[in-house]
C-alpha cells in the first residue's frame, strides 16, 4: 500500500512553498454549474515546449527574489488535470531530472499537487503516476456530498462543444463515477481532505453531505461558500439552520474527536485590528500559473478562461519573463486598503475570505484594491452557527470532564488560503 | 477636494505633462461646453485652467475664457487668443525642446531621458531666468536601472548651479530638485481628487491623459479582448461620477503613503499603463522620484553649509531607491 503521505502535507500547507501551477488544460469531462472557470474549452491544450520552456525559465531564475522560497509546490489544474496524464508525467520527469541536474534547492524538498474531480483516478497511466511520485505527492477528489447535492452542481458536460470550443453542462450528474474512486484514493492517501462548494441552491443539504463524506471515510471537509454574488434574501438563515444542525450532528455523533469540517473554527468571528491584523488573504502574485500559450498569470484565477467581466490580467510570458511592474498591486494589497469600512469595522471579521480574482472580475474598475463582499451576509451566518458549536461542544467536554483532553489533542483544520 | 477643473480648448491643446497628446486633427470645444463647464467650475467653486493648442482661437472665445479668473496653459511662445489681456503669473508655458530664449514665468519642458541628458546645459541656464522650471520626462516607462547611474550624475550637475545661484542670493525653482527641499508633505497631481478634465466632447476625465487613451483606444495595447473602455467619468450634464474614487488618494495606496519623496508626481496615468492599478506605482516612477528626492537632499545639506537657508529643513538619509523593497518595513 502507497504510505500516507499526511504527515508531511500539515508541514507543507504551513511551510514556505513557491506554488507554480501549469494550466495544463481548459477541458474537463464536467461542466459543473457553480464553476467560476467560465471559459473552460476543448482547444488550449499546453503544448509540452510550453511546460518544459516555462520550466527552465523558473529554474533558471533560482537566485530571484520571487523564486527564493524553500520549498515549491507544482500544481496542476485544469478543467480536470488528469486528461493530461502523459503530459503531466512528462513535465514531473522533466522537474526531477533538471533539479538534480542543476543541483537546485529544490531538490527533494518540492511537491506535485492535483485537485480533481476523480473521474479517470483509477486508470491505469494515472495509477502508474501515483507509484512513481508517491512520495512527492498530494491529490484532493472533490465529491460535494450526498448524491444529490454532488448531482445538483457537479454534472457532465455536453458531448460536443459549441464551435468556439466551449462545453456546456448536461443533466447527467457524476456522483456514480467518482464515489467508485474514493476508497483507492483513501487508502493511497488516507488523510485526503475533500473540497466542498456551496451555492444558493447547494444549502439544504449541507448537513446530510457532510455527514455522508464522513461516513465515506473522509475525515476532512473542506467547505467554502462561492465568492460570486448568487446568494438570494434569506439564504444566509437558512445557512445558518443547516450549519447549526450540523453541528449538532457532529458533536451528539462524537464526530468532532476524529473528523473535522472547516465551516468551525474558534479563530473566526472576531474583530480584527486594522494595523496588526492587515495582511491580505489571499495568495495572488506570490504565486505563479502559466497557460497553453505560455502566458503568465498572479494566480490561475487572473486566467481568461476565470473572468467573466474583465480581461486577462497576463504578468508576463515564458519567452521575455514576469513585468513585475504587474506583480506590484499583488505584492502591495492589504486587508484595509481593499475592503470598505463596513469590514474594516466589522465586529466578526476574522475569518471572512476574498479571493483576489473574484475582487478584480467584480470591481468597478480595473483594480485588485476592491473587495468583493457578496459572502458578507453569509459569513455572519456562518459565524453565529460557529459560535454555538464551540459553546456547545466545550460545555459538553466540561460536563463530562474531557475539555483538557480534547484540546490536547484537538484536530485543527487551517483556513483554506489560496 | 476638488480645486482645479483643467479645461482642454481642443483636441490638439499642448500636452504639458508625462503623456504625449496623440491626437493631431483639430476638435475645439463647442462654445455652449465651454460656457457649461466654466457654470460647472463656478459652481462647484474650481479655479479654471485653460489648456491652449498651438493655434489661434476664435474672438468669440475670449470673452467666455476670460468671464472667470483663470489659469492658461499653452504652447511656448503662443499667444493663447486675441483679444486675452496678458496672463497672470501662474500661467504656464509648455515646450517639447529647451527655449532658446526664456520668458516665460513657469515653464513645463516635456524631454525623452535621453534628450534630458543632451541638453542639460541648456537646461542649467533656465535656472538663472527666474523663470520656474518644471522638467517632466515624457519616457518613464523606458527608464532602467542602467540609467539610474546617469540620472544621479545629471542631477549632481545643475545641483551644482543650483547652489552657485543660492550663494548669489537667488532663488531658483526647478520642480526635480527644489521643491522637495519646500515640502513637509505629499504633493502629488492628484488627477480626480484636486483636479479633474473636461474634453472637447463634454465628459470629464481623471487628466487628459485618460482622454488622449480613450480616443486613440489605447486599451488594445494592454493584451486586452474587450472594447476599448469609456475613460470618461461623467460628463457635464450628470456630473462627476469617479468610482473607486478612494483608490486615488494617497491613503489608500500602501506603497506611497509612508514614502517621503514628497516631490513626486504620482502618476495614475503611468500607474494604470504599467502597473494596471492606479494606486499602484511602477518601479521607474519610484526609483526616480528618490533619485531626486536623494539629490534633494544633497542639494540642501550643501546649502546649509553656506547659508542660514531653511535650517530647520532636514530630509533624512534613507537606503532604498524603491519602497517596493522595503515594504514590509512601511
Amino acid at each position: 500500500m502507497i504510505r500516507t503521505i499526511k504527515e508531511n502535507q500539515d508541514s507543507w500547507q504551513s511551510g514556505m512553498a513557491k506554488n507554480i501551477t501549469f494550466i495544463v488544460t481548459k477541458d474537463c469531462q464536467l461542466a459543473c454549474k457553480y464553476c467560476y472557470l467560465v471559459g473552460k474549452n476543448v482547444k488550449e491544450r499546453m503544448p509540452w515546449e510550453v511546460a518544459k520552456t516555462f520550466i527552465d525559465y523558473v529554474l533558471d531564475h533560482e537566485n530571484d527574489p520571487d523564486f527564493a522560497y524553500e520549498s515549491v509546490v507544482w500544481d496542476f489544474i485544469g478543467g480536470e488535470p488528469f486528461l493530461e496524464i502523459e503530459l503531466i508525467d512528462k513535465i514531473c520527469d522533466y522537474i526531477k531530472t533538471e533539479l538534480y541536474r542543476r543541483n537546485h534547492h529544490w531538490f527533494n524538498s518540492y511537491r506535485f499537487s492535483f485537485s480533481t474531480n476523480g473521474i479517470n483516478y483509477h486508470e491505469k497511466a494515472v495509477q502508474d503516476f501515483i507509484k512513481k511520485n508517491r512520495d512527492h505527492l498530494s491529490i484532493g477528489i472533490t465529491i460535494d456530498g450526498t448524491e444529490k447535492k454532488h448531482d445538483l452542481n457537479r454534472v457532465w458536460k455536453q458531448p460536443v462543444a459549441d464551435d468556439n470550443g466551449l462545453t456546456k453542462p448536461s443533466e447527467r450528474g457524476s456522483y456514480k463515477d467518482v464515489v467508485k474512486n474514493i476508497p483507492l484514493w483513501l487508502e493511497q492517501f488516507p488523510g485526503g481532505g475533500t473540497k466542498v462548494t456551496i451555492s444558493s441552491a447547494d444549502i439544504p443539504y449541507i448537513t446530510e453531505s457532510v455527514l455522508h463524506l464522513y461516513r465515506l471515510g473522509i475525515h476532512e471537509v473542506n467547505i467554502n461558500v462561492v465568492f460570486e454574488d448568487v446568494w438570494q434574501e434569506g439564504d444566509d438563515l437558512k445557512f445558518e439552520d443547516q450549519l447549526i444542525q450540523l453541528a449538532d450532528e457532529i458533536i451528539d455523533g462524537g464526530y468532532y474527536q476524529d473528523y473535522a469540517c472547516s465551516f468551525f473554527s474558534e479563530h473566526i468571528g472576531k474583530p480584527m485590528d486594522p494595523e496588526r491584523d492587515n495582511q491580505n488573504w489571499c495568495g495572488a502574485g506570490k504565486m505563479l500559473s502559466v497557460d497553453a500559450a505560455g502566458n503568465l498569470y498572479p494566480c490561475t484565477r487572473f486566467a481568461q478562461y476565470s473572468l467573466r467581466d474583465k480581461d486577462a490580467w497576463i504578468i508576463g510570458n515564458i519567452r521575455n519573463g514576469i513585468d513585475k511592474n504587474k506583480l506590484r498591486p499583488f505584492l502591495t494589497l492589504d486587508r484595509t486598503t481593499q475592503s470598505p469600512q463596513k469590514c474594516i469595522e466589522c465586529e466578526v471579521a476574522s475569518g471572512c475570505a476574498w479571493c483576489q480574482g473574484e475582487n478584480y472580475d467584480a470591481a468597478q474598475t480595473h483594480t485588485v484594491f476592491e473587495r468583493a463582499t457578496a459572502i458578507c451576509l453569509m459569513h455572519k451566518a456562518r459565524v453565529r452557527a460557529n459560535n454555538y458549536y464551540w459553546n456547545k461542544l466545550y460545555r459538553k467536554l466540561e460536563l463530562e470532564d474531557l475539555r483538557e483532553q480534547y484540546e490536547a489533542n484537538k484536530r485543527e483544520v487551517k483556513p483554506e488560503i489560496c | 477636494m476638488l480645486q482645479y477643473l483643467v479645461i482642454l480648448l481642443d483636441d490638439t491643446s499642448v500636452a504639458y505633462c508625462h503623456a504625449d497628446n496623440p491626437l493631431k486633427g483639430r476638435n475645439l470645444i463647442p462654445l455652449e461646453t465651454l460656457k457649461k463647464g466654466i457654470l460647472f467650475g463656478m459652481k462647484q467653486n474650481l479655479m479654471i485652467q485653460y489648456v491652449f493648442p498651438n493655434y489661434e482661437l476664435p474672438k468669440e472665445y475670449a470673452e467666455v475664457i476670460e468671464s472667470i479668473d483663470n489659469v492658461k496653459i499653452y504652447p511656448v511662445g503662443c499667444k493663447p487668443v486675441t483679444g486675452i489681456e496678458d496672463g497672470n503669473d501662474a500661467d504656464v508655458e509648455a515646450a517639447n525642446e529647451v527655449p532658446e530664449k526664456e520668458e516665460a514665468k513657469n515653464l513645463v519642458l516635456r524631454l525623452t531621458f535621453t534628450e534630458m541628458l543632451k541638453q542639460k546645459d541648456a537646461i542649467a541656464k533656465l535656472f538663472a531666468s527666474g523663470a520656474r522650471v518644471n522638467l517632466c520626462i515624457t519616457d518613464v516607462e523606458q527608464f532602467s536601472d542602467e540609467q539610474m547611474e546617469a540620472y544621479k550624475q545629471v542631477l549632481k550637475e545643475w545641483n551644482a548651479t543650483l547652489l552657485d545661484l543660492y550663494k548669489q542670493g537667488q532663488s531658483p525653482q526647478f520642480n526635480l530638485l527644489t521643491d522637495r527641499m519646500m515640502l513637509e508633505k505629499m504633493h502629488n497631481c492628484e488627477a480626480g481628487v484636486s483636479n479633474i478634465t473636461l474634453a472637447p466632447n463634454g465628459k470629464f476625465y481623471l487628466c487628459p491623459a485618460f482622454y488622449y487613451d480613450e480616443q486613440t483606444k489605447v486599451d488594445n495595447q494592454l493584451n486586452h479582448h474587450q472594447p476599448t473602455s469609456d475613460n470618461s467619468v461623467g460628463d457635464l450634464e450628470k456630473g462627476l461620477d469617479i468610482p473607486n474614487l478612494q483608490l486615488l488618494k494617497l491613503d489608500h495606496a500602501p506603497l506611497c503613503r509612508n514614502c517621503d519623496a514628497y516631490q513626486c508626481r504620482r502618476c495614475i496615468w503611468l500607474n494604470r499603463k504599467l502597473t494596471w492599478d492606479l494606486n499602484t506605482p511602477s518601479r521607474q516612477q519610484c526609483v526616480m522620484a528618490h533619485i531626486e528626492r536623494n539629490a534633494s537632499r544633497d542639494l540642501l545639506n550643501d546649502i546649509h553649509k553656506v547659508g542660514e537657508f531653511m535650517p530647520e529643513i532636514d530630509i533624512k538619509e534613507i537606503s532604498y531607491l524603491d519602497p517596493f523593497e522595503v515594504r514590509k518595513e512601511f
